[in-house]
């Protein structure tokens, strides 16, 4: 676990070439080992068969030299094999299991279990080939098993047949005597000599056995091993070297680039751009610039929202200080107007300090309506609930106790994208600016409706006022003249001001206004 | 016969203490009987010495605020019709027209008058916020 911990902490690179070095490492590894299991199998095999063959031809060279009894000619025959393909030796032996001749003297007349490897069982030895069935060993001839393999020794031991044959029991064989001439005295000089034939209803008369030495193969099987492991290993080191530098170039690189353009992101430069890198790291590397770009331009965006927002704040610290002198200004040249009827020319000049006065209180305004702070902050809006809380308010106003106000506002009328608090401001000032105009009192209805095919949501504000004239009304939504409409225009917020927040709020404000009252009709997208 | 109406200004600017004696002082139909102070202390002082029929109120006062000088009047005064005068801003309307509609009426101004102002607009203002807490 510790060394994955550590992992965590070297670089892409080294950690996908490791790991890709261990892969190769294992998979090779498992495969090494299979194919050499099937190689010792298939060696053995191979060894197996040669040794059969070997037996076989050896069965028949031998035999001849058996039935003359002629044991020069088998020690010749056999000293020729043994040594070669890593025979060891070779036994004759009797079906009880005695070795009758063997290329090792001293195991003459011996059992079979005494030279065999220490532990053998002479039960299974004798097992091996005769089945034990009811109790009674049998030769089971289609299914013995001519092979013994003892491979903590490294031996192989092949066990040929010698199976009995006419020449075997008629023929006068054993005999040293080859120029007899009658059957029945060289049968009785067999069986003088003490040289017995052999009874016909024997099936298998003895064995050869040959002792092969696997040590040879097993030794070019083990360097086989050593080469495969040695090839594994560097073959996954070779990987491994080339993976890291690979990736170190195509991918570390890249990565490199983009680590070095975050941390220039979070030190505060938009402006340096990351190369572009190929495939999937072109598309990361496009996507880097582009965002970097898009923070460029929020920031600075956000930078000119920050300054407007402290410019609109220094510009209410200056008109508030402004207003005070201007009011001075306003009262005592209103004043001096009051008092100077009698002289024209100072009338006039009092007159136009009383205007200009005038002008730069509208201007004031205007700059604090719309400079910083005030933008518009669209979200989706309830109507009515604005509507409805705007006439709340202001029924609890003086001018308003006399004015009866009708509400038609339909239940479903659908939600706008709008700035909720300036909306309200527009709509209390529409009320404000029409109890104004009833001042003896009169009905106002507000009215709601939605227009489905052009998803425009209709207000129309209408009271039974003295209405605005026709010279003021062309007047009425321009702030620097509106000092002339100071008769018909005395609340806090103007028309002017009403017609640019909903405009701030992409909708649409008109007027209409007779002798019997006026119509407000504000417009917004639903 | 005129009414004399007693009026207390409040502000901490003594132009728009001079401005509100020469707007008001001028009028044929009411006779205002002015007094003026430039600090809330003091204005709380004569507001306990004397009956006024109407005040004036700065809503920036040095010391103590005019919205706090506001509730002070308004716990003993409670009838007492107060007008504010204040600089213009869009968001100080709308929170002003905000507290008017969420708390107790008791506790809130009778009108509010926007500086720079008019002598038309004082007087009109005035004689409303009057009229109407006569009416009530």
């Amino acid at each position: 676990m510790k060394l994955f911990e550590k992992l965590k902490y070297i670089s892409l690179s080294s950690r996908v070439s490791i790991l890709l070095g261990i892969i190769i490492l294992i998979t090779m590894g498992v495969f090494t080992i299979f194919s050499l299991f099937k190689q010792e199998d298939a060696s053995i095999d191979s060894i197996c068969d040669n040794s059969k063959q070997l037996s076989l031809t050896t069965e028949r060279i031998l035999r001849f030299s058996m039935l003359k009894n002629r044991r020069d000619e088998l020690s010749m025959a056999v000293n020729n094999i043994v040594g070669k393909e890593g025979i060891i030796a070779v036994r004759i032996l009797n079906h009880k299991g005695l070795i009758k001749f063997s290329s090792h003297p001293w195991e003459i007349n011996k059992h079979i279990s005494q030279t065999s490897p220490e532990g053998t069982e002479t039960s299974q030895l004798c097992e091996s080939c005769h089945k034990n069935k009811d109790n009674k060993l049998e030769f089971d001839i289609k299914n013995f098993d001519r092979y013994r393999i003892i491979k903590e020794d490294n031996l192989i031991y092949n066990c040929q047949p010698i199976y009995n044959a006419p020449s075997c029991y008629t023929e006068a064989c054993h005999s040293t005597y080859e120029d007899s001439v009658n059957k029945d005295i060289k049968y009785l000089k067999t069986k003088l000599t003490n040289l017995q034939g052999h009874d016909s209803s024997q099936t298998i008369l003895g064995f050869i056995e040959i002792e092969i030495s696997t040590k040879r193969v097993n030794a070019n099987l083990e360097k086989t091993r050593t080469q495969l492991i040695l090839f594994t290993i560097i073959f996954a080191l070779i990987a491994s070297i080339i993976t890291y530098f690979s990736i170190k170039h195509l991918i570390g690189k890249p990565i490199k680039n983009l680590v070095d353009g975050t941390k220039r992101v979070a030190e505060g430069n938009f402006k340096h751009e990351i190369p572009p890198g190929k495939a999937e790291l072109k598309l990361l590397s496009e996507s880097f610039n582009k965002m970097q770009k898009q923070l460029l331009t929020t920031q600075n965006q956000l930078i000119e929202s920050e300054k407007l927002a402290s410019i609109g704040k220094l510009a209410e610290e200056i008109a508030n200080e402004i207003n005070n002198p201007l009011t001075g200004i306003i009262i005592h040249s209103e004043s001096l107007i009051e008092e100077s009827n009698l002289d024209g020319s100072n009338k006039n000049d009092y007159e136009i300090i009383r205007h200009e006065a005038l002008k730069i209180r509208e201007s004031i305004r205007n700059i604090l309506t719309f400079a910083g702070g005030n933008k518009p902050d669209l979200k989706i809006s309830v109507i009515d609930d604005i509507i409805n809380h705007a006439i709340t308010v202001v029924k609890k106003f003086s001018n308003f106790q006399n004015i009866k106000i009708i509400s038609e506002i339909p239940r479903m009328l659908p939600n706008a994208f709008i700035d909720p608090a300036l909306l309200e401001q527009v709509f209390l000032n529409l009320l404000l600016i029409s109890s104004e105009f009833m001042p003896a009192g009169g009905i106002l209805n507000i009215a709601a409706s939605f227009f489905d095919d052009k998803n425009e949501i209709e207000i129309v504000f209408s009271d039974t006022g003295k209405g605005i004239p026709e010279n003021i009304l062309q007047k009425i939504f321009n702030p620097v003249n509106s000092s002339d409409l100071e008769n018909f225009e005395k609340t806090e917020l103007s028309l002017a001001v009403c017609k640019e927040i909903i405009e701030m709020n992409k909708g649409i404000l008109s007027i209409t206004s007779n002798e019997s009252g006026t119509s407000v009709t504000i417009i917004l997208r639903a | 016969m005129k009414l004399l109406i007693k009026i207390l200004a409040i502000d901490k600017e003594e132009i728009i203490l001079k401005s509100i004696k020469r707007a008001l002082n001028s009028n044929d139909k009411e006779d205002y009987l002015i007094t003026t102070c430039d600090t809330a202390l003091e204005g709380l002082k004569l507001i306990r010495s004397d009956a006024f029929d109407l005040i004036l109120l700065d809503m920036f006062l040095p010391g103590i605020s005019g919205n706090e000088l506001l509730r002070r009047i308004r716990n003993t005064y409670p009838e007492i019709p107060i007008i504010i005068m204040s600089g213009y801003s869009p968001k100080g309307i709308y929170e002003y027209e905000k507290r008017i509609s969420l708390s107790d009426s008791l506790n809130s101004a009778t009108g509010y008058l926007l500086k720079p102002f008019t002598t038309e607009e004082i007087r009109s203002k005035i004689h409303g916020v009057l009229k109407s807490s006569l009416d009530s």
